[in-house]
């Protein structure tokens, strides 16, 4: 299988506030064209700045990084935008969605700056949400914002999707519809996701899974036979 | 799309941007206005001067004959030389009590005259072989006379009839005063009339002299050279005054008007501006606080950091366009009607409104580079985070001892609320400091207003009550006996007291420093006239030496004990030399003043008296009037409280400037601390809404902003009070003239005005905000996390 990126002693401390953290120490990971890859850790193990580093969000303190044959760790700012433009898709714990857009202009909103967009209408449609283009976001149930984001980071047509937490906020079963959805993008369009989460249930439907601690990668375990959204549970 | 989220952005807050709005349109409307208006001013008066041929200087003599004027024509540097008459003559209209007068002015008939010419606006050419005239329009106007019609005038002690053949206008009297110590024109009591040099001649008698020249200079020659050829040679004629047309009564007050109405177009709007791009970076630093997240997700999808600040320069530039344009249309359309009044002040035959965009475009460039670099220093900072950093909520402010602290007896005082708001304080310094500043800037703004207000009244009242308590003021055609006048004068019924004063036209001059001014000899025992000083306390005259009003002293840089030197054409030898006595206040006009006796014998002309003060019982004041209307000693009646009244209409005028400046001053300051109260209260909506989950009522939340903008209030206002005095003094100084000046009293008055002013805008914003913290959802409000 194609690798799509490749970490090697990937590290990152930053400043908040008056205290100094150091999120992330020597991580060397690869990831493949095409695979659900669940990252699972408790809060604090330095997931999400690993999914930071991985999504241009955020530069690298030491390491390097590579997306295919690019150097993310050399890229400038304009660099970094353009392959989140181009590469990436991103899904958030809280939907993120602007709250005075419609559902349609939020997705719209992406489609606007990506290189070769789908129809932010049809997204919406296939996402089950024909009904609500029209809506705000405080007008959405919590499944429906983050089926719009989940819109947003598709019609895009990104290289690959990053989500973090995608069902933190989310009931049980509206959280499934999500994780299918998701689990839709990698399969019919072949296209690689990284789930990062807390939730050990979801893990079982990863083709692999990353186990974080302490800010480094702790163990990685292949999943021989994933299991369909539907069967996990938690 | 960001244009929509703006957009609903900008609509969510529409409040505090409306006021930001508001604030940055009235700077514009201000600023087009008035510069369309002094532009329309300017050229009116370009055209008028050139077209008409403005004299380049004047000369006033007791009397110079013709073979004379021909032979100084004849000066290197003078291209033209004019002489003419120049007299006012009384007006006699049946049944009017206030004196009404004409300026008569010779004018040439000839043809290729270019200099000074009268522009006839409507009716026939002037005769000379006909006592015909042309009068100013609106002498006629007030007057309600018409072409055709006569006018009765004592002219040479004779009531002579004279036919208005045409109303004419000249760019020497565009401003019509009678003299430099009436503030404002009146046309109904005083007008400009236009006649043929011989018909003057025949009505005032062939012994009438030149007593007034006018010159135009040749290229390359300056005022000075022949002012310096000029005067001695008009000395034997008895010069009285000789001056460039900068300081022609008419042209000067149309220049000042022009040159404060250009100052006041330039730098009144910055203010403004200055406010609303405060506000604008105030509104547009919180929006970028509150949306960290939302920035971080568009910088997630792949928008560079340059289209996000894109984005958020977008709201002031909005907000920018829309000011300059509402401004600047709106100083656009105000510009008609403020010229339109300005052709009521000044009589240019082209002042008309002109619709120019080149002021709306400036306009609009102002507004929208004060909008942005607001808008650029108000989202700097927010675009230098990176994206991941962004998503992240932001450490929490420091939260540190501050130095207020050690003052414990202060500090203990405070209830905890108290303490949270002074902590609050010093963590946003720059808000702070802004809110600091706006306040700081509309009590002042308010305390101006109301100094202005006071200032009038004292300035007119004291004049009329305290210094100047007549009835009526004769002015005397010539120089007569004072006590021969007293006596005669003390004969009419119901006649209380009357005084006399010599009037004496002087040079002061102390060292190189000179000034011409009318020494004022009272009578020591004056009541009708008196001198008060800085005190208000009565300044008896002394035996000898010069009591000079402080404008004056300050022209000429005398003190106390200065000794001055005199020249007068009325002094018998070339100069005498005085010392001041003392300084008066005085802030109309500029004297100087001097026991009558003593004037008497410096003049060495014998006791005289040039006016009288009469003070008589109220239903005898008509008598007199109409007894010295026609008198021929008398060439000037002053009704006192005709004065008054003319006083007041024309500074309502300058009230309702005033209360324009006071409006701006009420919607300025409500919509600075509108907009910051709103930001502060957006900005710690979780803060206060935990309080509220404690168990604080609204009032008690409330009380942790408010106390925050007390505390900042009182510091302001007393901030506020020497700058105001600052302020003051500076419009002091750019509004007064020669003609009056401002006095700078404190007037504890306009602060406590404008302390419960400002007081009254911040409760009002207060109780906005005590309406919304009762709105509050508390769930919503500790969820929220964006």
């Amino acid at each position: 299988m194609e690798v799509i990126l490749t970490g090697r002693k990937l590290s990152k401390s930053y400043q908040l506030g008056e205290v100094r953290v150091q999120a992330l120490r020597d991580v060397d990971i690869q990831i493949y064209q095409g695979e659900l890859v669940v990252v699972l850790g408790p809060s604090g193990s330095g997931k999400s700045t690993l999914l930071n580093m991985l999504g241009g969000m955020d530069k690298v303190s030491s390491g390097e990084l590579f997306y295919r044959q690019q150097p993310l760790h050399a890229m400038d700012e304009k660099g970094l935008t353009r392959y989140r433009r181009e590469a990436v898709g991103f899904i958030f714990q809280f939907y993120n969605l602007m709250p005075n857009l419609t559902a349609w202009e939020n997705v719209h909103l992406a489609t606007e700056i990506a290189a070769k967009p789908l129809s932010a209408k049809d997204v919406l449609i296939d996402v089950g949400l024909g009904e609500r283009l029209e809506h705000f976001p405080a007008q959405l149930s919590g499944g429906e914002q983050q089926r719009v984001a989940v819109a947003r980071a598709v019609a895009k047509n990104p290289e690959f999707l990053l989500c973090d937490e995608p069902t933190g906020a989310l009931d049980f079963e509206t959280g499934i519809q999500v994780l299918k959805l998701l689990r839709k993008f990698s399969r019919e369009q072949k296209r690689t996701v990284v789930l990062i989460t807390h939730n050990a249930g979801i893990a079982d439907m990863a083709d692999r899974v990353l186990y974080m601690r302490d800010g480094r990668l702790d163990r990685i375990r292949s999943n021989e036979n994933p299991l369909a959204p539907e069967e996990v549970s938690w | 799309m960001l244009w929509r989220k703006m957009v609903r952005d900008v609509l969510e807050s529409k409040a505090a941007y409306l006021a930001c709005l508001v604030v940055i349109s009235i700077g514009l409307m201000v600023y087009t206005s008035l510069n369309l208006t002094a532009d329309n001013l300017w050229q009116a008066k370009e055209n008028f001067y050139r077209e008409y041929g403005f004299p380049d200087g004047f000369a006033t003599v007791k009397g110079i004959p013709e073979a004379e004027i021909r032979r100084l024509a004849a000066l290197p540097g003078i291209d033209q030389l004019e002489g003419r008459i120049v007299q006012d003559v009384r007006v006699i209209f049946p049944g009017r009590e206030e004196s009404t007068f004409l300026r008569l002015v010779t004018v040439g008939t000839g043809q290729g005259k270019t200099m000074s010419k009268v522009k006839l606006l409507a009716g026939l050419p002037l005769d000379p072989h006909q006592p015909g005239i042309w009068v100013d329009p609106q002498f006629l106007a007030a007057n309600e006379l018409k072409i055709g019609e006569e006018i009765p005038v004592i002219v040479g002690g004779r009531k002579v009839f004279l036919e208005i053949r045409g109303q004419a206008q000249s760019p020497e009297f565009v401003y019509p005063m009678r003299n430099a110590q009436d503030l404002f024109p009146d046309p109904r009591s005083f007008g400009i009339a236009y006649l043929p040099l011989p018909v003057m001649r025949s009505l005032a008698g062939e012994g009438a002299q030149i007593n007034q020249l006018i010159f135009q200079l040749k290229p390359g020659f300056s005022y000075q050279d022949v002012e310096s050829w000029l005067e001695p040679r008009l000395e034997r004629f008895g010069l009285l005054a000789l001056y460039p047309a900068k300081d022609q009564v008419s042209n000067f007050i149309l220049n000042q008007e022009l040159s404060s109405t250009e100052a006041t177009a330039n730098t009144m709007p910055l203010l403004f501006l200055a406010v609303g791009a405060v506000i604008l970076y105030i509104l547009l630093k919180r929006i970028i606080e509150q949306q960290r997240g939302q920035i971080g997700t568009l910088r997630s999808f792949g928008y560079s950091s340059r289209e996000v600040q894109a984005h958020y320069l977008s709201y002031p530039l909005i907000i920018g366009l829309a000011g300059g344009l509402l401004g600047s249309l709106s100083g656009l359309w105000l510009s008609f009607p403020m010229t339109a009044m300005y052709q009521a002040f000044f009589h240019l035959p082209g002042l008309q409104g002109n619709f120019s965009l080149d002021y709306v475009l400036l306009a609009l460039l102002l507004s929208v580079g004060f909008a942005l670099l607001a808008g650029y220093f108000g989202s700097r900072q927010a675009m230098l985070l990176s994206p991941a950093e962004a998503m992240r909520p932001p450490a929490p402010p420091s939260g540190r001892h501050i130095s207020l602290e050690r003052w414990h007896w202060f500090w203990r005082s405070l209830t905890v609320q108290g303490k949270m708001a002074t902590r609050n304080l010093f963590r946003h310094r720059q808000r702070s400091f802004f809110t600091f500043v706006g306040i700081t800037f509309c009590f002042s703004m308010i305390a101006v207003t109301g100094y202005f207000n006071n200032i009038i009244s004292v300035m007119i009242f004291d004049q009329m009550t305290k210094v100047q308590t007549h009835d009526i003021k004769i002015t005397f055609a010539a120089p007569l006996s004072a006590t021969g006048t007293r006596r005669e004068l003390l004969k009419l019924p119901g006649i209380k007291r009357v005084e006399t004063l010599l009037e004496a036209p002087a040079t002061l001059k102390h060292g190189w420093r000179e000034r011409e001014t009318v020494i004022i000899g009272l009578g020591r025992d004056a009541e009708l006239f008196n001198l008060l000083g800085e005190d208000g306390r009565r300044v008896l005259l002394p035996e000898r030496g010069l009591i000079l009003s402080s404008q004056l002293a300050e022209a000429l840089g005398a003190k106390e004990g200065t000794i001055i030197t005199l020249e007068s054409a009325l002094l018998r030898g070339d100069s005498i030399s005085l010392p001041v006595y003392t300084i008066i206040p005085q802030y109309m006009g500029i004297n100087a003043y001097m026991d009558k006796e003593a004037l008497s014998r410096v003049l060495g002309q014998g006791e005289l008296a040039t006016s009288a003060l009469l003070v008589a019982e109220e239903k005898a004041l008509p008598l007199i009037t109409e007894k010295y209307r026609e008198a021929s000693q008398v060439a000037t009646m002053e009704n006192r409280s005709q004065l008054l009244e003319n006083f007041n209409e024309m500074m309502a005028t300058y009230g309702f400037t005033i209360w324009i400046l006071a409006v701006f001053a009420f919607i300025t300051g409500f919509a600075v601390i509108y907009s910051f109260s709103i930001v502060a209260l957006a900005e710690r909506k979780r803060e206060l809404a935990s309080l509220r989950v404690l168990g604080m009522t609204p009032g008690e939340v409330l009380q942790i902003l408010t106390f925050e903008q007390w505390l900042l209030a009182l510091a302001a206002m007393l901030a506020g009070i020497p700058l105001t005095l600052q302020l003051i003094s500076l419009m002091a100084q750019a509004m007064g003239s020669d003609l009056f000046t401002l006095p700078l009293i404190f007037e504890p008055n306009s602060f406590v005005i404008a302390a419960v002013g400002t007081a009254c805008f911040i409760l009002l914003a207060q109780w906005t905000l005590l309406r919304q913290i009762r709105r509050f959802s508390l769930v919503e409000a500790l969820k929220e996390r964006d």
